[in-house]
């Protein structure tokens, strides 16, 4: 019995690992220096979330832990290499930020890591009790995260509004998988997968529309999406950039894993969901995005319209499908590590501000921050040859080839809409009208983050680079979850 | 040369200019120019083989997975435009060299030229459309950084935005196009689309992708509607004008359709769109470059209806259209490029281009005389000059052609069209270079230097070499041609000559001239009268729009996120409705497989009063202490429900939990108004209201379906009740499933329960030491204070209560195995007892008497708990095993002893440990807020003096 036990520890080895130093570290800083080792921790906190993850990228097995609860295969690896290396890069990022307005509490990190454990199971449940778990633990820490400003109305009013729809939508999905475990018999997702082969009962059928709306507001897709332009503007910056990266990774790869490992015989009844989930955040991302003067919200919306499009993957319902999914997750958690570094460095007299009109002619004081940014803006719009054009390429062909091609030229419509604002900013940068921009300089950690980021999305399509070998990569994960 | 270096030269040449920056203005454009000239070489070291009709193809797999090769192929047609694009290029760099001004970057300046010249080589070579795709947004990206290169001028701004609005979005439209049209043909590689016309056109795609790939080929190449943009990008420096927007960028769009042109044409989709757009953009521009004061706006729009021209003859769908349509392409580019040239040669010398300011200049001038002469006279459509020849190639095509069941229609329109551009070329002519002298220009002109003047001249002799003989074109035209039409099929060259016999053509273009002279020369009443006349611009339309758009954008997000709450509540209800509904609709449903039963008397009764309980609570809630009651009563039916259904213990559980729950509530009331102020309107209230019942009514339905249905599985209850007794000990089912079936569970959550508690506490803390404690001290309660808060009867009765409670937790503790009760009963049953207590004799009085902190009670409870299950370690049982015996210990019955009675142990205790922790942290923020407590347990007490005395003080 202790053997069988010890191989499934060895199988969720990493978790327990960042789950026992978060413990540790927040009883050990408790009881020595609280905030003053908040620097410190958050540095240690990203180099194990980067170990963890080279760790987890050199595994290869596919397994089955505690009865099939949790499942370590590709896809989850996948998953995870991506939430760790992007939760270590927005808290590096964070540092200065949060460090100057005295936000660089001991607990930030630690709650940053928590999350990330929760998404770490999320991603590998093979299970509704374990899916729940994880949720749960990736929501209670981000709920909190989200209200890190105690004394902003905002950051507030974001954290309780966050808290109640999430508590509401966490309500809903239990209430689905209470139904989906009342008529399949099982938590198990493989048990439940046998109990959906034909044609689904009614029940189930409300257990997995349920589902799908918990994890539709996770993703934040429309029209569950509420909570997020108010979340993002009312969050201290690095953790809107937090919020826009790994969670979002996380909640599309549970999405992933529950449609198709549950219910992947009923592929039909849930295609129609995800397709009018992934319309609606497109088009609502994209035409709600127009108006906005603040760019944090611009990036609130900006989100929305990019779950849209990682949805459309999904709702191929192909191997294919997915990876292309993988994919345009990657690409677009790249970019926004990116845009998020460069609006993190957005001052004015030492005060970050968020206002589009003050990157007015922003290129004049810093031609190659404002060329960056561009290579992103250009790549968040889907512009070749970005690489954000080759994961719009990947989800727009995978929902053609999965035979929805209506879905697909709804998605390129809502793209041309969308690059609109994405140009306008850039118009902004290179054309605004003379006046005083914001500081110039800024912290080196940044700097070094925008320009890595916008290496990886202008050059690694050239020839020879080949997106880094990404897509292989994906492809195999997506093997793994869709047979 | 291999076709992979001409394409790569620009792009690694790219780098020395800006590299070169210092080294001085010559070293960089020289530089340029030997980059550009290196890929010239190489391209015509394929000409033979061109010449041959062959098409010479490279290529490497990219991304092979996406479909994305790096495969480039060189036909007749993507030689004449890569020989255009660089041979001009050639001429612009010189020109370029001599144009910009000291202070101005020439390496940023050539690097862009560079990067762009490169990209528009990537697109007329790629045999990829993904890579084609790749390349044309290059040429927008390398573009707008050229038109953006003179970022001082404040004119620039719009027009850059508008050129990037309308290309880039444009662009992707395309890529969408593009992505329908390689899936149809099943490859991306253009030498597979292009033999795949029957399944292209078949295909019920065929329209979307048409209008995609359209919208992107007419917002690049200007085509109305998109006409706007550019003339407004004109504010560049002429050298990327005359490049960018006469030569080749704007050409990408007429290529593409070219390209694609054995393909798409044919059908009478492509027709119509194509000959209507091309038709409208002809026409329009060249009444609005007539009246365009500005020589670069002037050419601007004689751009746009040129391309309109070339557009309207690939929409035609002949191959009579195309093979004029490649001629008028190289004759436009011959002719306009040195025009364009010319106009910036009059802007660098007269330091303007205002034609109104102008005249004249053939003395002052007289090489950029001769120069623009001859080219605007080209474009005139003037014999033994090239535009003549293509000009009369499109009359006739027109003649054949017919739009709308209107045969007069199209040669209507293309010789009105003609007929204007005639009249602002002789314009031109006349207004900027005839006339007299004038007294004063803003700066003296004169003519320039060989390097601004040459380039242009070479142009020109090329215009007019092609116009005196037509037949050193013509073997250019066939090949290019029969790479368009697909097939190397005999041209048909009778219209290649000076003199091709009296045709309609002819007529056409004389009415045209003629024509273009008697507007001249009505010039100015026309132009009052264009003055006068009301007409779109285009500008503030697209500004319109824009803002419209915003305006719309904000609208939409302010309706949806206007930051209340309720609203983002409703909205995620009302999916939540239709979500279900979807289900609803698509989901199989069995048959009813139970009946309902009688409702008796007693349901009816509890039931009406649930119902009234809620109605009245929604209706009243914002008297808080009566909702607080109804809550109560809504509790209170609940538990009864459980008693009604055999669920004693269940009903038990609810029944204390509901207590704990409305003392904790009254606690907290202490600190709130009576009354919830009124913040929602009535329209909000019935939204609100209709959803809420909605919602209601779904649930209903959901439940009552499966209340007359079996379950798909047995339920689990089976197995409780076969093993409760023979594996737990119990027969009370509920209890033995706490305690044992999942006891690891409740292990878990009287730990959870125990946390909430110090959490309580530590938020308390936290309070009562930071800003709320000022707050609290200086509270005043709404109402009055009881005089006698702790009555004597109530301490007394408290007091004798108070020992019969805890033998009746004790009471229920111990039948909990198999009778309805247990631990978490008996915790809280205890815990009332406690606080009434405190609520009877005072906080002070009550903890004074508290022998262990409850911190403590709930670590013991915790501890106890792990404790018994630790135990079963020692019997080689996994965690929590529970084990039972009975016994018998004279002069009791036999009676059974479990270790999960020990493990209930922890549970009572870290219950009572949690709730009176939590009721004692609130009660201390009541205390902070209130009047000193008494240290005595009531207020008025016989036995002591000075309290009778302070009460009548009082």
């Amino acid at each position: 019995m202790f053997a069988e036990i010890s191989t499934d520890i060895q199988a969720m080895l990493p978790e327990i690992v960042l789950a026992v130093y978060a413990m540790l570290a927040l009883i050990g800083a408790v009881y020595t220096g609280k905030d003053a080792l908040g620097r410190t921790l958050v540095w240690v906190t990203a180099a194990v979330m980067v170990v963890l993850a080279f760790w987890i990228g050199s595994q290869e097995i596919t397994e089955r832990a505690f009865g099939g609860m949790f499942i370590n295969d590709g896809f989850a690896r996948f998953a995870k290499v991506t939430i760790l290396l992007s939760a270590a890069a927005v808290l590096v990022m964070s540092i200065d930020y949060m460090d100057r307005r005295e936000l660089l509490k001991f607990e930030y990190p630690l709650l940053v890591a928590l999350a990330t454990v929760g998404m770490m199971v999320m991603v590998s449940a093979g299970d509704l009790m374990a899916l729940y778990m994880g949720l749960e633990l990736q929501s209670l820490a981000l709920y909190v995260v989200a209200s890190l400003r105690r004394d902003s109305v905002k950051s507030t009013e974001a954290g309780l509004k966050y808290f109640v729809l999430g508590a509401l939508s966490s309500g809903l999905l239990l209430y689905g998988a209470s139904l989906t475990y009342g008529f399949a018999g099982t938590t198990l997702f493989s048990g439940i997968v046998e109990a959906v082969s034909d044609k689904p009962s009614l029940g189930l059928l409300f257990g997995l529309v349920f589902m799908i709306a918990g994890f539709a507001f996770k993703v934040s897709a429309a029209p569950f999406h509420m909570w997020t332009p108010d979340v993002y503007e009312g969050s201290p910056t690095p953790v809107t950039a937090f919020f826009a990266t790994a969670p979002k990774v996380a909640a599309m790869g549970l999405f992933a894993r529950v449609v198709h490992d549950a219910f992947g015989g009923v592929v039909g009844d849930w295609q129609q969901i995800v397709a009018f989930l992934s319309v609606a955040s497109m088009f609502l991302g994209a035409v709600a995005a127009i108006g906005q003067t603040n760019i944090k919200r611009l990036m609130a919306y900006s989100s929305i319209a990019h779950m849209g499009f990682a949805l459309m993957g999904l709702a191929a319902g192909t191997a294919f499908g997915v990876q292309a999914m993988l994919i345009y997750m990657a690409i677009y958690v790249t970019m926004n590590i990116g845009t998020f570094a460069f609006i993190l460095s957005m001052e004015k007299d030492g005060m970050p501000v968020t206002d589009i009109a003050s990157l007015q002619s922003y290129s004049k004081s810093e031609p190659l921050k404002a060329l960056a940014m561009l290579v992103l803006l250009f790549s968040l719009a889907g512009v070749p040859p970005m690489v954000g054009f080759f994961g719009k390429f990947y989800v727009l062909r995978a929902a053609y080839e999965g035979g929805l091609t209506w879905l697909a030229v709804l998605g390129v419509i809502a793209s041309v809409i969308g690059a609109f604002y994405y140009l306008r900013i850039v118009f902004y940068m290179y054309f605004g009208e003379d006046r005083d921009g914001l500081d110039k300089g800024g912290s080196p950690v940044l700097w070094a983050f925008l320009m890595a980021s916008a290496a990886i999305i202008g050059i690694s399509w050239f020839p020879g680079l080949n997106l880094f070998g990404i897509e292989v990569i994906a492809e195999a994960a997506a093997a793994t979850l869709v047979e | 040369m291999s076709l992979f270096l001409i394409v790569a030269l620009p792009f690694l040449g790219a780098l020395l200019p800006g590299l070169m920056n210092s080294a001085g203005r010559a070293a960089c454009a020289g530089v340029t120019f030997v980059v550009t000239l290196a890929a010239f070489v190489g391209l015509m070291t394929n000409l033979p083989a061109v010449a041959a009709g062959e098409v010479v193809s490279v290529g490497v797999d990219w991304i092979p997975i996406v479909g994305l090769n790096f495969n480039l192929m060189l036909d007749g047609l993507g030689f004449f435009f890569a020989t255009l694009i660089l041979g001009i290029g050639l001429l612009i760099i010189t020109y370029a060299r001599h144009y910009l001004a000291r202070e101005d970057h020439m390496g940023e300046f050539f690097t862009y030229l560079l990067l762009f010249q490169g990209a528009m080589v990537g697109i007329v070579l790629s045999d990829n459309i993904l890579l084609l795709l790749i390349f044309w947004e290059l040429t927008s990206l390398s573009s707008f950084l050229l038109i953006g290169y003179w970022k001082h001028l404040p004119e620039g701004r719009q027009g850059a935005r508008m050129a990037l609005t309308v290309t880039g979005m444009g662009g992707l439209a395309l890529i969408g196009g593009m992505l329908i049209l390689g899936n149809i043909a099943g490859s991306y590689d253009l030498s597979v689309i292009l033999q795949s016309k029957d399944v292209i056109q078949d295909s019920p795609l065929y329209l979307p992708a048409l209008i995609l790939i359209l919208l992107g080929c007419f917002t690049k190449s200007a085509q109305f509607p998109f006409h706007f943009w550019l003339p407004h990008a004109m504010a560049a420096p002429t050298p990327v004008s005359a490049y960018l927007h006469s030569a080749t960028m704007v050409k990408a769009g007429i290529f593409l359709m070219a390209r694609l042109w054995p393909v798409l044409s044919g059908t009478p989709e492509w027709f119509v769109i194509v000959t209507t757009a091309g038709l409208i953009t002809m026409c329009l521009g060249a009444v609005i470059a007539l009246f365009k004061h500005d020589l670069k706006a002037l050419l601007a729009f004689s751009t746009v209806s040129h391309l309109g021209l070339i557009t309207m003859l690939l929409g035609t769908g002949t191959k009579f259209g195309a093979w004029a349509a490649v001629f008028h392409i190289f004759n436009h580019a011959t002719f306009k490029a040195a025009l364009f040239m010319s106009a910036g040669i009059v802007d660098h010398e007269a330091k303007t281009r205002d034609i109104r300011l102008l005249g004249g200049l053939r003395v002052l001038m007289p090489i950029t005389f001769v120069i623009a002469t001859l080219a605007a006279l080209s474009m005139a459509g003037i014999p033994f000059l090239n535009g003549f020849l293509s000009k009369e190639m499109m009359l006739e095509e027109a003649n054949h052609t017919t739009l709308f069941g209107m045969p007069w229609l199209v040669p209507v329109l293309a010789t009105f069209g003609s007929l204007f551009s005639a009249a602002y070329c002789f314009r031109l002519i006349g207004h900027t270079f005839l006339g007299p002298v004038r007294e004063s220009y803003p700066a003296k002109p004169h003519d320039p230097g060989f390097g601004l003047w040459g380039p242009p001249a070479i142009l020109v002799v090329l215009v007019v070499a092609v116009g005196v003989a037509p037949f050193l074109a013509t073997p250019m035209v066939q090949l290019v041609a029969s790479a368009v039409v697909g097939e190397a099929g005999a041209f048909d060259d009778k219209y290649i000559k000076i003199w091709h016999g009296l045709v309609p053509a002819l007529y056409m273009s004389i009415i045209a001239v003629v024509g273009g002279l008697v507007v001249l020369a009505m010039f100015k009443p026309l132009l009052r009268a264009w003055d006068a006349a009301p007409r779109p611009e285009a500008k503030t339309i697209f500004e319109a729009l824009i803002s419209g758009v915003v305006a719309l954008a904000q609208g939409i997000s302010h309706t949806l996120h206007n930051g209340a709450f309720s609203r983002y509540a409703a909205i995620a209800m009302i999916t939540f409705i239709a979500v279900g509904y979807h289900a609803w609709q698509t989901g199989t449903v069995g048959e009813a497989s139970r009946v309902i039963q009688e409702a008796g008397p007693v349901a009816i009764a509890g039931w009406l009063l649930l119902v009234a309980a809620t109605i009245g609570l929604v209706l009243m809630h914002r008297r808080r202490l009566l909702a607080l009651v109804l809550i109560g009563i809504v509790g209170l039916m609940v538990s009864v429900g459980f008693v009604y259904f055999s669920a004693p213990d269940l009903a038990m559980t609810q029944f204390t939990v509901e207590v704990v729950t409305i003392i904790l509530l009254l606690l907290a009331l202490n600190f709130l108004p009576k009354q919830t102020p009124v913040e929602s309107s009535l329209s909000r209230r019935l939204r609100d209201g209709g959803v809420a019942i909605l919602g209601g009514v779904a649930t209903l339905i959901l439940s009552y379906h499966y209340l007359i249905r079996d379950a798909v599985t047995g339920p689990i209850s089976e197995f409780h009740l076969a093993n409760s007794y023979k594996g737990g000990g119990g027969t009370n089912v509920v209890n033995v499933i706490l305690v044992d079936f999942r006891g690891f569970d409740t292990f878990g959550e009287i730990i959870v329960l125990g946390i909430a508690a110090l959490l309580i506490y530590a938020l308390t803390e936290t309070l009562l030491n930071g800003p709320v404690r000022a707050r609290l001290l200086n509270r005043r309660p709404d109402q009055a204070r009881a005089g006698d808060v702790h009555p004597m009867m109530m301490v007394v009765l408290t007091r004798v209560i108070m020992p019969v409670v805890l033998m009746v937790g004790f009471y229920i503790f111990l039948r909990g195995h198999n009778e309805p009760g247990g631990g978490f009963i008996a915790g809280l049953i205890v815990s009332i007892a406690v606080v009434m207590q405190y609520m009877a004799s005072g906080f002070n009085w009550a903890s004074d008497r508290v022998r262990f902190p409850y911190h403590g009670v709930i670590g013991a409870g915790v501890l106890v708990a792990g404790l018994t299950g630790i135990g079963s370690w020692f019997v080689g049982k996994p965690f929590l095993t529970s084990d039972f015996t009975y016994v018998r210990i004279p002069p009791f019955q036999e009676f059974e002893l479990a270790t999960a009675a020990l493990f209930d142990v922890g549970v009572f205790l870290a219950v009572v440990g949690a709730v009176m922790l939590s009721l004692e942290s609130f009660s201390r923020l009541a205390r902070r807020a209130h009047d000193k407590d008494s240290d005595h347990p009531m207020d008025i007490d016989p036995s002591r003096e000075d309290d009778a005395q302070a009460v009548k003080g009082a």
